[in-house]
This record gives C-alpha cells, sequence and structure tokens, in this order.
C-alpha cells in the first residue's frame, strides 16, 4: 500500500518537474522569438523610412516637371482653360418635352395590364391630383 | 517455511530503542511536512502562476521592447505632407588594412562599384599599417549590397544615421541642416532642435511646415531663371497667405544642398528672405499712401506739384519717370513719383510716420520660427530729412520677410499677422492687430492693382489673376554712399486684389539690363516679369480662380478715379 503512494508522490514530482523544465525552456523560446520579431519590424521601419525618402526624392518637382516635359505636351495653365460646372451651359430642352416637363408620369409597368387610357387635359397637366378628380367627374 | 522469529527485547535495551524510534518518527513527521509544504507550493505555481507578486517581478524577467523608432531624429513636412528631412540608418565602409589581403585588388574592385572613390588614395589607405581606416561614410544599400557581394575579406559596415534632405536645394535655407552628429545648426532644424530630437526619455515630434512644395518650387524656378536672365548675383522670394499670414514659399539664391552643406560657400547658406536687410524703395509708397490716407492728410483727390526736384538738407530728391506737372495721390502712386510721397510724408509728420510703420513691424525684429532673422536697420535720428527719404524706401532696411508680411496686413482688410513658417489648422483663429482701417485696405488694393493695370508695373500682369503691387527700385548702399549701378530692384504684389489672398514678394540684387528690357533694370522690367509668370503658374495650384479682368463687375471693383489734370492734347 505504502509502495502506491511512494510512486504516486514519485510520479506527481516528475510530472510537475518536466512540466516546469519544458515551460521555461518555451518561455525561454518565445523571448528569442519576440525578440526576432521586434527586430524584423525595426528593420521594416528602416527599409520603410529609406522607401520614403526614396519615394520623396523619386517625387521631386523639378523630377516630375522632367518627366511631364518628355512625355505630357503640357503648357501652363491659361485663364480661359478653368472653368467651373456652373461655367457649362444650360441644356436646351425642346419645347414638346418642356411642356409635359411640369409633371412627371410614372412610367408603366410593363406587366400591369392598363383599363383604360386616361386622356390628357387638353392644356396640359398641371398637379397629380387633377388626373383623379377629372376621372371622378366622369 | 522458515519460522518467523520475534525478538524480544526487555528492560533497558528496549526504552533505548523506543527512543531512537520516537527520534525518528519526529524527525521524519518535520521533514514530511516540510516536503509536503514545498511540494504543495510547487504544485500551486504550476497550477496558477507565479500569483500576487507578478507586475514587479515579471518586469524585471521580461524582455525589453526595443524602441521600434530607433533614437533618431523627427522627421519634417511640407503642409501637404511631403517629405521635407528625414533620418536614415545609414551604413559606413570600412577596412581593417591589415585583414586586407591585396590592397590594390581590393582597391580596384571597390571603386568599380562605388565609382566617385580614388583608387590610387584608396590603395594607399588600404596599404596603410593600421587596423582602421574609413573607406567611405554614408554608402547607399545599393553600394552596400555590391560591396558586400564583392566579399573582400578585411571590409566591415558600422551602421550609423543620416539626416538625408531629399529635396536637395529647394527648401534649403527654411529647413535648414544638421553637423554630423545630428545636431541642427540652421533654419527649422535648429529652432526646433529640442522637439525632433529624440531623447532617452522623449521621442521627437515630427513638425508640418506651412510651405507648399509646389509653390516653393515655381518660386525658385521662376527666381533662378530670370537671375540669369538679367545676371543678378543674387534674388529671394516669398509667397505668403495674407489672412493667416503662413509662408507658403520661400526662396533665397543662391542656395545650397542640405545634403552636403560642407560644399558651398558661406554666403550662399545666408538667408536674404529673413535675414538680409535692404533699403526697399518704392514699394514703401505703398505704406505711405495708406498712412496718408489713414490720417485723413490727404484725400485721393488732392495731390502735390511734382514740378521740380526737392532740395533738403543737401539733398536732392527727384522722381525717377518724372512728369514735370502736378499729380494727384493716384498719379504719384502709380507713376512712383517721390517728390510727391516725400511731400505726402511730411505733412503726416515724423513721429506718426514712425509710429505707422512700427505698428506694420516694420522697425523691429519679426517674430518667426527661425533663428536666422535680420534686425531692421533704423537711421540714428527721425526728422523731417529722415521721413521724406523713408516714404519713399530709402534710409530705412527691412528684410523681405518684414515687407511681405507689412503688404500683406495692408491688403488684407487692415489686420496685421505674425508670420509663420508652421502649418495653421484650417479655421484656426489667428490673432492680429489693426493697422489700417477697412476703408483704408481697400483703396490701397485699387491702388496696387492702378499700378499694374496702367503703371510702373505693367509687366507683373497675369491675366485674369487680378494682380495688384507696387514696383521698387533702390541703389545698393556701399560703405555709406549709394552706387548708381548696383541696385536692389524688388516687386511685392497681392492677387487677386477683389479680394486677396496671397502675396507674393520676389527680389533680385544687382540685375543687369539687357535688350529684352532695352536697357532698363528698375523693378517694372526686371522682376515684374517674375511676378506675372509665378502668379499664372501657382494661382491654379492655390485655387484661385480667374476672371475676366474686363468684365464690368471687375471694373466697377477695381475702379478708382485718378483725378488727373494733365492737358490732353486737343483731338479733332
Amino acid at each position: 500500500m505504502k509502495w502506491k503512494v511512494y510512486a504516486l508522490i514519485a510520479l506527481a514530482f516528475v510530472t510537475v518537474s518536466s512540466g516546469l523544465y519544458k515551460l521555461s525552456y518555451e518561455v525561454q523560446q518565445l523571448n528569442g522569438d519576440l525578440r526576432n520579431i521586434r527586430a524584423q519590424i525595426k528593420d521594416n521601419r528602416q527599409a520603410i523610412q529609406v522607401l520614403k525618402a526614396e519615394w520623396a526624392y523619386r517625387n521631386r518637382p523639378d523630377n516630375l516637371q522632367a518627366l511631364t516635359a518628355k512625355y505630357l505636351p503640357l503648357l501652363l495653365v491659361a485663364p480661359y482653360q478653368v472653368a467651373s460646372l456652373e461655367d457649362l451651359p444650360e441644356r436646351e430642352l425642346s419645347p414638346e418635352i418642356t411642356s409635359i416637363l411640369g409633371v412627371p408620369i410614372p412610367r408603366r409597368k410593363p406587366r400591369l395590364e392598363i383599363i383604360e387610357e386616361v386622356p390628357l387635359p387638353p392644356q396640359g397637366l398641371h398637379l397629380a391630383t387633377y388626373q383623379v378628380q377629372d376621372r371622378d367627374l366622369d | 517455511m522458515v519460522e518467523q522469529q520475534t525478538i524480544r527485547l526487555e528492560g533497558s535495551a528496549k526504552e533505548a530503542l523506543e527512543l531512537g524510534r520516537n527520534r525518528l518518527v519526529v524527525a521524519g513527521v518535520l521533514f514530511a511536512f516540510c516536503f509536503f509544504v514545498l511540494a504543495g507550493r510547487l504544485v500551486g505555481l504550476a497550477l496558477t502562476g507565479i500569483g500576487q507578486e507578478t507586475d514587479e517581478h515579471v518586469a524585471e524577467v521580461r524582455p525589453k521592447p526595443t524602441q521600434v523608432v530607433s533614437g533618431v531624429r523627427a522627421p519634417i513636412y511640407d503642409r501637404s505632407g511631403k517629405l521635407l528631412a528625414v533620418t536614415l540608418d545609414t551604413v559606413s565602409l570600412f577596412a581593417d588594412p591589415s585583414k586586407v589581403l591585396d590592397a590594390r585588388e581590393a582597391a580596384e574592385k571597390i571603386v568599380s562599384v562605388i565609382e566617385d572613390l580614388d583608387p590610387e588614395q584608396l590603395e594607399r589607405k588600404l596599404a596603410a599599417n593600421r587596423n582602421f581606416t574609413w573607406v567611405k561614410r554614408h554608402i547607399t544599400p545599393t553600394e552596400q549590397k555590391a560591396v558586400n557581394d564583392l566579399g573582400i575579406p578585411g571590409l566591415f559596415f558600422r551602421e550609423e544615421e543620416k539626416r538625408v534632405y531629399p529635396m536637395g536645394p529647394l527648401v534649403s535655407h527654411l529647413v535648414g541642416y544638421t553637423d554630423i552628429d545630428n545636431k541642427g545648426i540652421a533654419g527649422i532644424e535648429k529652432y526646433f532642435d529640442d522637439q525632433l530630437e529624440t531623447t532617452d526619455d522623449k521621442v521627437g515630434e515630427p513638425l508640418y511646415l506651412s510651405v507648399d512644395l509646389r509653390v516653393q518650387y515655381a518660386l525658385r524656378e521662376e527666381l533662378s531663371r530670370f537671375m540669369t536672365v538679367f545676371q543678378a548675383i543674387g534674388a529671394s522670394g516669398i509667397v505668403m497667405d495674407v489672412n493667416s499670414a503662413e509662408i507658403l514659399g520661400m526662396v533665397s539664391l543662391p542656395d545650397f544642398d542640405p545634403n552636403r552643406p560642407q560644399d558651398f560657400p558661406k554666403d550662399s547658406k545666408f538667408n536674404k528672405a529673413t535675414l538680409g536687410v535692404y533699403e526697399m524703395g518704392s514699394t514703401f509708397k505703398a505704406f505711405t499712401t495708406a498712412m496718408a490716407l489713414e490720417n485723413r492728410t490727404v484725400s485721393l483727390r488732392d495731390g502735390y506739384d511734382a514740378t521740380d526736384p526737392i532740395r533738403i538738407a543737401g539733398f536732392r530728391i527727384r522722381d525717377d519717370h518724372p512728369k514735370k506737372r502736378w499729380l494727384s495721390v493716384p498719379e504719384i502712386f502709380m507713376y512712383s513719383s517721390n517728390i510727391g510721397t516725400a511731400k505726402m510724408a511730411e505733412d503726416v509728420g515724423p513721429k506718426r510716420h514712425r509710429a505707422f510703420l512700427d505698428k506694420l513691424g516694420l522697425l523691429r525684429r519679426p517674430v518667426v520660427e527661425l533663428p536666422e532673422v535680420g534686425a531692421p536697420i533704423l537711421p540714428p535720428r527721425w526728422n523731417t530729412l529722415e521721413t521724406m527719404t523713408i516714404s519713399y524706401g530709402h534710409g530705412l532696411s527691412v528684410s523681405p520677410l518684414q515687407l511681405s508680411s507689412a503688404i500683406s496686413s495692408i491688403v488684407n482688410g487692415g489686420v496685421f499677422h505674425n508670420p509663420t513658417v508652421l502649418r495653421r489648422d484650417v479655421g484656426e483663429e489667428v490673432s492680429g492687430k489693426r493697422v489700417v482701417s477697412k476703408k483704408t485696405s481697400n483703396v490701397l488694393r485699387r491702388l496696387m492693382r492702378l499700378v499694374v493695370e496702367k503703371g510702373t508695373g505693367r509687366n507683373a500682369n497675369a491675366e485674369g489673376y487680378l494682380v495688384g503691387g507696387k514696383t521698387g527700385t533702390a541703389e545698393k548702399a556701399v560703405n555709406g554712399r549709394y552706387k548708381r549701378d548696383a541696385l536692389v530692384t524688388s516687386f511685392v504684389s497681392a492677387f487677386p486684389m477683389n479680394n486677396p489672398r496671397y502675396v507674393v514678394l520676389a527680389m533680385l540684387d544687382e540685375p543687369k539690363g539687357n535688350a529684352s528690357t532695352h536697357g532698363f533694370r528698375s523693378a517694372g522690367w526686371t522682376t515684374a516679369p517674375i511676378v506675372a509668370r509665378l502668379i499664372s503658374r501657382i494661382g491654379p495650384i492655390l485655387g484661385v480662380k480667374p476672371v475676366d479682368e474686363e468684365s464690368d463687375a471687375i471694373r466697377k471693383a477695381m475702379h478708382i478715379p485718378v483725378y488727373s489734370r494733365e492737358k490732353k492734347l486737343a483731338t479733332f
């Protein structure tokens, strides 16, 4: 009976100590990884800084101007070339369209059967309610 | 089977045995208790972790976070975030000559990848009887790789930091530069050295300047073009926002490359725009006229007789473009009459003149975030004679920066703001103090427009941008005498004049006339065209919409009666 207790204790001892041993090595390993990753981040940030400086250097205005002069037929902007949206002329509409533009007519849905064609009032449409009233009077 | 025998002890032997056993049990229980406690603690630790005493303990054990942006100086950006200065980790190449096997071969190989080295000098270095010699400081990553690929024994790299200015000479005077230890020694780098620097207890803070790289480039290009055309020995220019007093562009030529400042002479590092003070000439007439109108000593309808030169205290005040007749105030301004302006200032008097120029910040060292700021040179006494000469810009030396901030306060509705080279936030309230009334400011806008439309500044007209300005041609004072053949020509302008947004100042040092200017070298011929070209370039960039200058609305807004009494020839 007693040896069982001893064996149990010994087993527990071995398990716990080996567990701790592994844990400690794992922590060391992770610490090393962390250090590596941090070093990599630092290197990458430095590389980004270098690339940013390179980008700024390549985008110097004189460089860009030389390139545009080479590839694009651009001249100084003359005042007449600058315009805003308001300067655009208003679109001309034909008179027949403007006559029915008073009221927007909903488009017919193709699936719906229109039972009755409502005749347009002779003087043009005015209000959406006008049609209904007109029909009731009929 | 062996019969089990029990030994029985009696008497003293039994007692001794009993005692021994008791002692053993006591010791055993004690040890068992100790081990039990230890085992319990062990299990407890394994299960729950370290428990309460974590923080301090773990902080000691935990690896220190490596500073990700290692102790570098913070970058400097322009107003739109374009990089102007940055610190890079570079490598320097050094050699241990005692480990170099064949100095000649090594030198040849190195020169084949780093071209700007002298092979013979390098060979001598590598053959020397030493343990250390620099081959080249701050080599590029490409060079580093190339050298590494050569695989020459005895060559090593050392990591270093270097301040890099990708824009080269473009913003040199404004940004300044640092010494070999990355300490700012000029410009923004010096003024904001503490803020940019990264030390053990703080990380440097990046700076956003008010300068707009596109404007700066246009300004520098136009100035250097015209500097060459007129063979000037120097040039400077400023573009400034009139409402926030932000400096969008500031150039002083000749300039230098801050990446290698030691290769440039000292005078190219001199910032003409802030540190240099000059007698500005007729541009001061804008201040005199504003002052006279503000103090109501004269109205637009009035004028002065400019027929004869003024003689005072042995001096003679003459006109450069003499009209030899009575001139109204707008005419005096338009034709840049020294005689008329001097009389106008005389009526105001030296005391009020001085106080007015002081309000415009022309008599004190301007406040701006740069170490190189020049103080104005005031005359030793300030009486009627001085007032008369200063009225047309002689006798008082100010820097271009002071001139442009004073002009912007005149045209922006009459409020003076301290100039700044740092970006202001959109909608930030800018404090200022009123120097002239809105009405005077409005009249001066029209007068300055008149100069460009009909007067001495016609060459500055950038069509569509309603440029208004004032020419200024001053003789250089050398050893207490004015040199007739050395001029400083300047043109200070604002646009668009119906609602001024930007002030543009251009200045040439000792321009020479040429065939295209019919030999003239006054400001109207030499510096006004700079402004015209510059404004048509930067107008679209700054979002100023060109207007039709001939339209009725603009004509009405810019109208100013001239009240001329010129006798027109009778026409039939």
